[in-house]
């Protein structure tokens, strides 16, 4: 139930482990392919590998923040890697960077020869190259993407990046210029936390933020490209769980990767999730996973789309029995009494700004016209 | 020992210890250590000029470098070796010392050898010459442009576009008059330099002044007497040079005239030197992807040799941009933060 196409490629489900160094070589790609993965994504392949700065990862329990992170197994090597990974039969995508249009299109081919399935072009990290992205340049975007699509044969997706003002701009570059899909999207520019006692921010340099903390970015930009543009989109960002990746689903993508919950759980939650998935569908009699793709997409419309209808809370006595007051703390308009054991909602002062309904930790509060 | 009973030894098959000869890049690296071990201990060595008539192969490259005292040179060599010795292949290095005869018999004597490729560094061969050595079907690899032979293998890197980022990054920091020193060097990447900071200006509505552009030789001292020559025949805000050592000299001398950089003038470079970040005030330049120059032109250089490449094939790399302290702009837009 889900079995999905996607770019060609039969996947078991839809599913990805995305690129990072939990997918650093060989073995360890294998490993993501026997915990359930749909496909895989290789650490980025780059020219010529690079010294590694340390410490270069820290987390908290909502994501992570890293620093520079690219294969540091030269191209050469390879060969022999992905033979290793591909051993056991899984669908293994090769994730490319480099400065150049040649270099990409150069390191493509060759993995395309090693046996990839397909590329993905991971121009959009934020850490390294400048404070522009190359992944916010659509121009820069429509160069590398033709340079490689000419090159190969096998489907070719560009990882986007959320630092940029008009993604939709760049997913329409891709397209344009013979990309077979986009993922999106790469790590945040940030920076995760900083020790007051030692004045430090954890990582000495900007990094990448991943996890929870991107989640809500992430489905944005899925969500955005998938209404302006005809691109098959692979989801990314903060999904730990088969709802999180069904959200995605929803939301237009028509495969999801998986990277921080990878690296901080373990490959473990791979299986879960896709257990999870299998037994939402079946639930809730879904026969095909692709049914619900971009279904959510109805209701969410454009800023101009929204009508301006007079919400309000209807209900006027709320019995509540919990030793809490937050919803009458956090009212903004004052609309919002407690007397004893109900919760007294005053029609005329309410504005339906609809706060109070996901701050109540019971929910007892809702809003209808 | 033979093949036969190293393989025997190690407890693996003929054909494992081939690879492990022929493409050690494809024998996971536990198993090629036990194997080269147990080649060690059997004092086993191919014999690989008797392979060289057997498989026509001898496992050699030549690599003809123009000047082996530049450390750029070195930086790129470095990345040709690397790449052949992943694949099992010993490099000749042959230092041509700028002299175009040494540089002939250099090439005819790697031919003679047998060597399965060669790489030439920034030659300036003539065409006939390049022709003849191509009658012999030898794979050839240029690194650095050759102007009269586009179409030929090469690794490049596009220093015209690397001189305009830098040239539209000073004018953005509000440099709108800026001196161009132009060193003479085999590489011709300062002309295309050159070029750059022509198209730079044009598109920004600055006039281009001719007395600006002023030549001098590629060295410290190059930088140091131009830098004067530039200061006498206008005064420009800002001194682009074509290479580190030439900004270097132009630094001295214009600190010796008592101004200050980047205060009074800036001052960037192009190469990305290690001495660039070093100096004060710290030297704003263009990197040069040296040692991927080097990685890539083997890279396809082997190609070629494995007969995988089906036609010449360019690498174009690109530079980057090094902003430092030397080019005065206090808001740091654009830097590699
Ligand atoms: C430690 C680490 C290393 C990463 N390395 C790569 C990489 O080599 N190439 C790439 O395209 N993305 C890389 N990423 C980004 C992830 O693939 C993913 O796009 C991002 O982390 C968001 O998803 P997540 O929240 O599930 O991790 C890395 C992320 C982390 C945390």
């Amino acid at each position: 139930m889900l079995r999905t196409n996607f770019l060609g490629l039969e996947l078991k489900n839809p599913v990805i482990v995305a690129a990072g160094p939990w997918n650093r070589d060989g073995v360890r790609l294998r490993e993501s392919i026997a915990a359930g993965a749909g496909a895989v994504v290789t650490e980025s392949i780059v020219s010529d590998t690079m010294l590694d700065v340390g410490p270069r990862i820290a987390c908290d329990d909502k994501g992570a923040q890293n620093i520079r992170l690219y294969s540091d197994i030269q191209i050469e090597g390879w060969e022999r890697e992905m033979k290793i990974a591909k051993s056991d039969g899984g669908i293994v995508i090769a994730s490319i960077s480099a400065h150049s249009p040649s270099e990409l299109a150069y390191l493509a081919s060759k993995l395309e020869k090693f046996g990839a399935d397909a590329i993905e072009l991971s121009v959009s990290n934020p850490m390294l190259e400048s404070l522009e992205v190359v992944a916010s340049h659509a121009d820069v975007i429509y160069e590398m993407t033709k340079a490689v699509s000419e090159a190969i044969h096998i489907p070719l997706i560009v990882k986007l990046s959320q630092n940029t003002t008009n993604i939709s701009k760049v997913a329409k570059a891709v397209r344009e210029a013979g990309g077979s899909g986009v993922s999106a999207i790469n790590t945040v520019r940030g920076i995760l936390d900083v020790d007051l006692e030692e004045a430090r921010p954890t990582l000495s340099t900007y990094g990448g933020i991943s996890g929870d903390y991107i989640r809500p970015m992430a489905l944005s930009s899925v969500a955005t490209i998938a209404q302006t543009v005809d691109i098959p989109i692979s989801g990314i960002g903060g999904i730990s769980s088969a709802r999180h990746a069904l959200e995605f689903l929803m939301l237009g993508a028509s495969t999801v990767q998986i990277g921080t919950a990878v690296m901080m759980q373990g490959k473990h939650v791979v299986s879960q999730i896709v257990k999870d998935m299998d037994a939402w569908v079946v639930s809730h009699g879904i026969s095909r996973i692709d049914e619900i793709r971009g279904r959510a997409l109805e209701n969410l419309k454009s800023f101009d789309e929204m009508r301006y209808e007079p919400f309000v809370s209807t209900v006027t006595g709320v019995p509540c029995k919990e030793n809490c007051s937050r919803c009458v703390e956090t009212c903004m308009y004052g609309a919002i009494t407690k007397a004893g054991n109900t919760v007294h909602v005053d029609r005329t002062s309410c504005t339906g700004c609809g706060l109070c309904t996901s701050i109540c930790p019971e929910k007892k509060l809702s809003l209808e016209l | 020992m033979n093949i036969k009973q190293i393989a025997k030894t190690a407890g693996v098959s003929v054909a494992t210890v081939s690879r492990v000869m022929n493409h050690p890049e494809t024998v996971a690296p536990a198993t090629k250590e036990k194997i080269e071990k147990v080649m060690q201990e059997a004092g086993y060595t191919p014999n690989w000029f008797a392979q060289g008539l057997n498989f026509n192969t001898t496992k050699t490259i030549g690599l003809v470098i123009p000047h082996m005292l530049n450390p750029s040179y070195m930086e790129i060599a470095n990345g040709v070796e690397e790449v052949a010795r992943m694949r099992g292949y010993i490099t000749f290095m042959c230092n041509v010392q700028k002299d175009v005869q040494t540089e002939r018999e250099y090439i005819s004597q790697l031919i003679n050898r047998r060597v399965d490729g060669i790489i030439l560094m920034f030659s300036s061969m003539e065409r006939e010459y390049m022709k003849r050595i191509q009658k012999e079907k030898i794979p050839l690899v240029f690194i650095g442009e050759h102007k009269s032979m586009p179409k030929i293998s090469s690794v490049q890197v596009d220093c015209r576009a690397g001189a305009a980022e830098m040239i539209a990054h000073l004018i953005e920091v509000g440099h709108r008059s800026i001196g161009f020193l132009q060193g003479h060097d085999p590489e011709q990447e300062c002309l295309q330099q050159l070029t750059g900071y022509r198209n730079l200006l044009k598109a920004n509505g600055i006039r281009a002044d001719e007395q600006l552009i002023v030549k001098t030789e590629n060295s410290i001292e190059g930088g140091y007497i131009g830098v004067k020559r530039l200061m006498a025949a206008g005064r420009p805000d800002a001194v682009y040079a074509t290479s580190d050592e030439i900004a270097y000299g132009a630094m001295d001398a214009l600190k010796d005239s008592g101004l200050s950089i980047p205060q009074d003038i800036a001052v960037v470079g192009f190469g990305d030197d290690r001495m660039s970040n070093l100096i004060e005030p710290k030297l704003t330049t263009v990197e040069l992807p040296l040692r991927k120059m080097g990685i890539y032109g083997a890279r396809i250089l082997f190609d070629m040799i494995s007969g995988e490449a089906k036609e010449e094939r360019q690498i174009i790399l690109r530079t980057r941009m090094r902003i430092r302290k030397s080019c005065g702009h206090k808001e740091r837009i654009g830097e590699m933060f």
